[in-house]
């Protein structure tokens, strides 16, 4: 019979039983002996305490205390005669202890274990109502008005609802080492305060980080309330033997600042996005039937529009119509500018030899220009020779002869001696000339 | 202000009134100095704390004051700021005893001090170091260190170490203050 309790106890014993079975059988004896006149007592530690009001919700009500034991025993003790009011059996250790309510009327006691669990006891329950699974060991239980709100060692915070419902999850930076309830009656804010094993104490106001305290050290022990004279101070030990105390400034508020990694607030805001047309639709369909069809016509007409340019700049090139020569022989670069408001205009030509050691000689310039509207000091005339990459600025005075706010265009050409077709040519738009309107 | 009170003012037969506002924590002894400061057959035996502010009036030899005792708890705090315009002379009053709350002392002096309606104003401040009779308070000069007072440039302050109950102290800090509020005025 003590074989079969040794491998497998169904039976809670105490811990004398519990030395004896571990004794070599020619001890047993004496063992009893000893203590056969004393009547056997199953002993037990307390693990968590709380108190429960007894019939009355105010401040300083009479209350009962409320003990968890090692056992996995919950106790309700009767605040006058220290009688055990209510016993309730709990399947593991209960390390955390929250209770609301009034004993006489209803109550609800919840309770985080250690094998990982939540249960949650309501008047006239003898076993847990409700259980959560936390997925690891509970660190801190805190309620928030009807919310429990619980910290895990896997630095995690968690938020059920009174029937098991969990709601959120926030990841924290560090392991929890203590957790508290911050309830500013004054404000209207509640949130839980947890601190952390890198010395910060994080402030959450449902599942959004509102403040961060760094002390010094890490904080063992945390309490918000009124200290003296101020409503809202919050106490923290810490590690090395330190005590802080904060108080909390008057103007202070709690901002949701994102400082909570998950999605940005822009992602949640609707944009005012119009319907979808028929025509749109109808667009769309077509698009997606002859994707292949529409990207080949669409190719040919760029490989088109591709030649089409093509065979203009070779004719431009060509007939040297264009304001620079690649022709090996002569490479030249010109441009022009005009100056002046009119009705008389300066024109500068910047002449420059792109090629890298031939001089350019024997070159020619002449203007082509409608000599109704314009005259020129000089129509034709002879370049000097043009260093390689030196700019030659020539200048000439173009004469505006309408004053009928009329322009046109000057030809420009470049031209050598010998060769029929121009080098260079160069179109000048003219502007109109305001001298004779200012005038 | 008719004729007769004009020439009643001019032969210094009517005093100049000034409107001060009395400010400070909680329990730091506003009311119980400015009890202190009327004349004895006016004076209450039994202050208690003051809700919202009450006004009271006294002279001194040049000056009649009238006091905008206002009540220093938390929740009443916001009411200070409607009165800062009225004000022509701040007494701030520091329960040097209070050392776990100066920093509160402090955040309250720097909003006043920082309100648009005081900023910009050069207003004369009194400060009373009050309680010294208590046996650990902080001398004035520790509480003008703790309040960082050396950084109010732009206006006129000065403290002073009191005991209210007994009422010393006081009549040096309403000299001061007197002799500001004569000089601004002229
Ligand atoms: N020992 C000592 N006690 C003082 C002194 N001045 C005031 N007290 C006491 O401090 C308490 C608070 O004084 P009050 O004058 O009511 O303080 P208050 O600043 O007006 O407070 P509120 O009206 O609440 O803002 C009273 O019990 C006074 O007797 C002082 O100089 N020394
Ligand atoms: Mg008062």
């Amino acid at each position: 019979m003590l074989e079969s309790l040794r491998d497998k106890s169904e039976v809670a014993l105490s811990v004398k039983s519990l030395r004896y079975l571990l004794l070599d059988p020619n001890e047993m004896e004496g063992y009893v002996s000893l203590y056969k006149m004393q009547p056997i007592k199953r002993q037990t530690i307390i693990t968590c305490m709380a108190t429960l009001k007894k019939n009355m919700a105010d401040e300083d009500a009479v209350c009962c205390l409320v003990i968890g034991t090692e056992s996995g025993d919950m106790y309700i003790l009767d605040p006058e005669a220290f009688t055990v009011q209510a016993k309730m059996a709990l399947p593991s250790v209960p390390v955390y202890l929250d209770v609301t309510g009034q004993y006489d009327v209803e109550f609800r006691i919840t309770v985080a274990c250690r094998n990982g669990n939540i249960y949650i006891l309501r008047r006239e329950s003898r076993r847990p109502r409700y259980c959560v699974e936390l997925g690891s060991q509970p660190v801190g239980l805190v309620r928030v008005n009807k919310n429990m709100v619980v910290g895990c060692a896997q630095d995690t915070l968690h938020c059920y609802t009174q029937k098991g419902k969990k709601l959120w999850t926030v990841f924290l930076p560090a392991a929890i080492t203590t957790m508290a309830g911050m309830d500013h009656a004054a404000k209207g804010f509640q949130a839980v305060m947890v601190a952390m094993a890198n010395s910060q104490v994080h402030v959450y106001r449902d599942k959004h980080l509102v403040n961060i305290i760094l002390a010094q050290d890490v904080v063992t022990s945390l309490c918000f309330g009124r200290y003296g004279r101020e409503d809202g101070t919050l106490i923290m030990t810490t590690k090395g033997g330190g005590l802080l105390i904060k108080i909390l400034k008057r103007t202070a508020v709690f901002e949701e600042k994102d400082m909570s990694p998950g999605p940005p607030l822009a992602q949640s805001i609707r944009l005012n996005i119009p319907k979808k047309t028929k025509l749109y639709v109808d667009q769309t369909l077509r698009e997606r039937e002859s994707a292949v069809a529409m990207h080949r016509t669409f190719q040919t007409d760029l490989y088109r529009l591709r030649l089409m340019a093509t065979r203009a700049y070779a004719r431009v090139l060509e007939a040297n119509l264009a304001p620079f020569s690649s022709s090996l022989s002569e490479p030249l670069k010109m441009n022009a500018v005009v100056q002046g408001i009119g009705p008389c205009f300066k024109l500068t030509l910047n002449l420059q030899n792109t090629s890298a050691n031939q001089p350019s000689i024997n070159l020619l310039i002449s203007f082509m220009y409608d000599e109704n509207l314009y005259s020129m000091e000089r129509g034709f005339f002879k370049l000097p020779m043009l260093v390689p990459g030196l700019n030659y600025p020539i200048q000439t005075v173009v004469d505006c002869r309408s004053d009928k706010g009329v322009a046109d265009t000057i030809k420009v050409f470049v031209l050598q001696v010998g060769r029929s077709s121009p080098l260079l040519t160069a179109h000048i738009n003219m502007p109109v000339s305001e001298g004779l309107v200012v005038a | 202000m008719g004729l007769f009170d004009k020439l009643a003012g001019w032969l210094g037969l009517k005093k100049k009134e000034v409107h001060v506002l009395c400010l400070g924590l909680d329990n730091s002894g506003k009311t119980t100095i400015i009890n202190r400061l009327k004349p004895s057959n006016a004076q209450v035996q039994d202050i208690v704390p003051t809700i919202g502010f009450s006004i009271e009036n006294f002279k001194t030899s040049g000056l009649s004051f009238t006091v905008f005792d206002m009540s220093g708890q938390g929740r009443y705090r916001n009411l200070w700021e409607h009165y800062f315009k009225e004000g022509q002379a701040i007494i701030f009053v520091i329960d040097s005893s209070d050392k776990l709350r100066m920093v509160v002392a402090k955040e309250e002096l720097d909003t006043l001090l920082n309100h648009p309606d005081i900023k910009h104003k050069r207003i004369p401040i009194l400060f009373f170091a009050n309680k010294m009779d208590i046996r650990d308070a902080l001398s004035s000069v520790k509480v003008s260190q703790l309040l960082c007072l050396e950084n109010i440039k732009d206006k006129a302050w000065y403290i002073c170490a009191s005991d209210a109950v007994k009422g010393e102290g006081l009549q040096e800090g309403v000299d001061w203050l007197q002799d500001q509020i004569k000089a601004m005025k002229t």
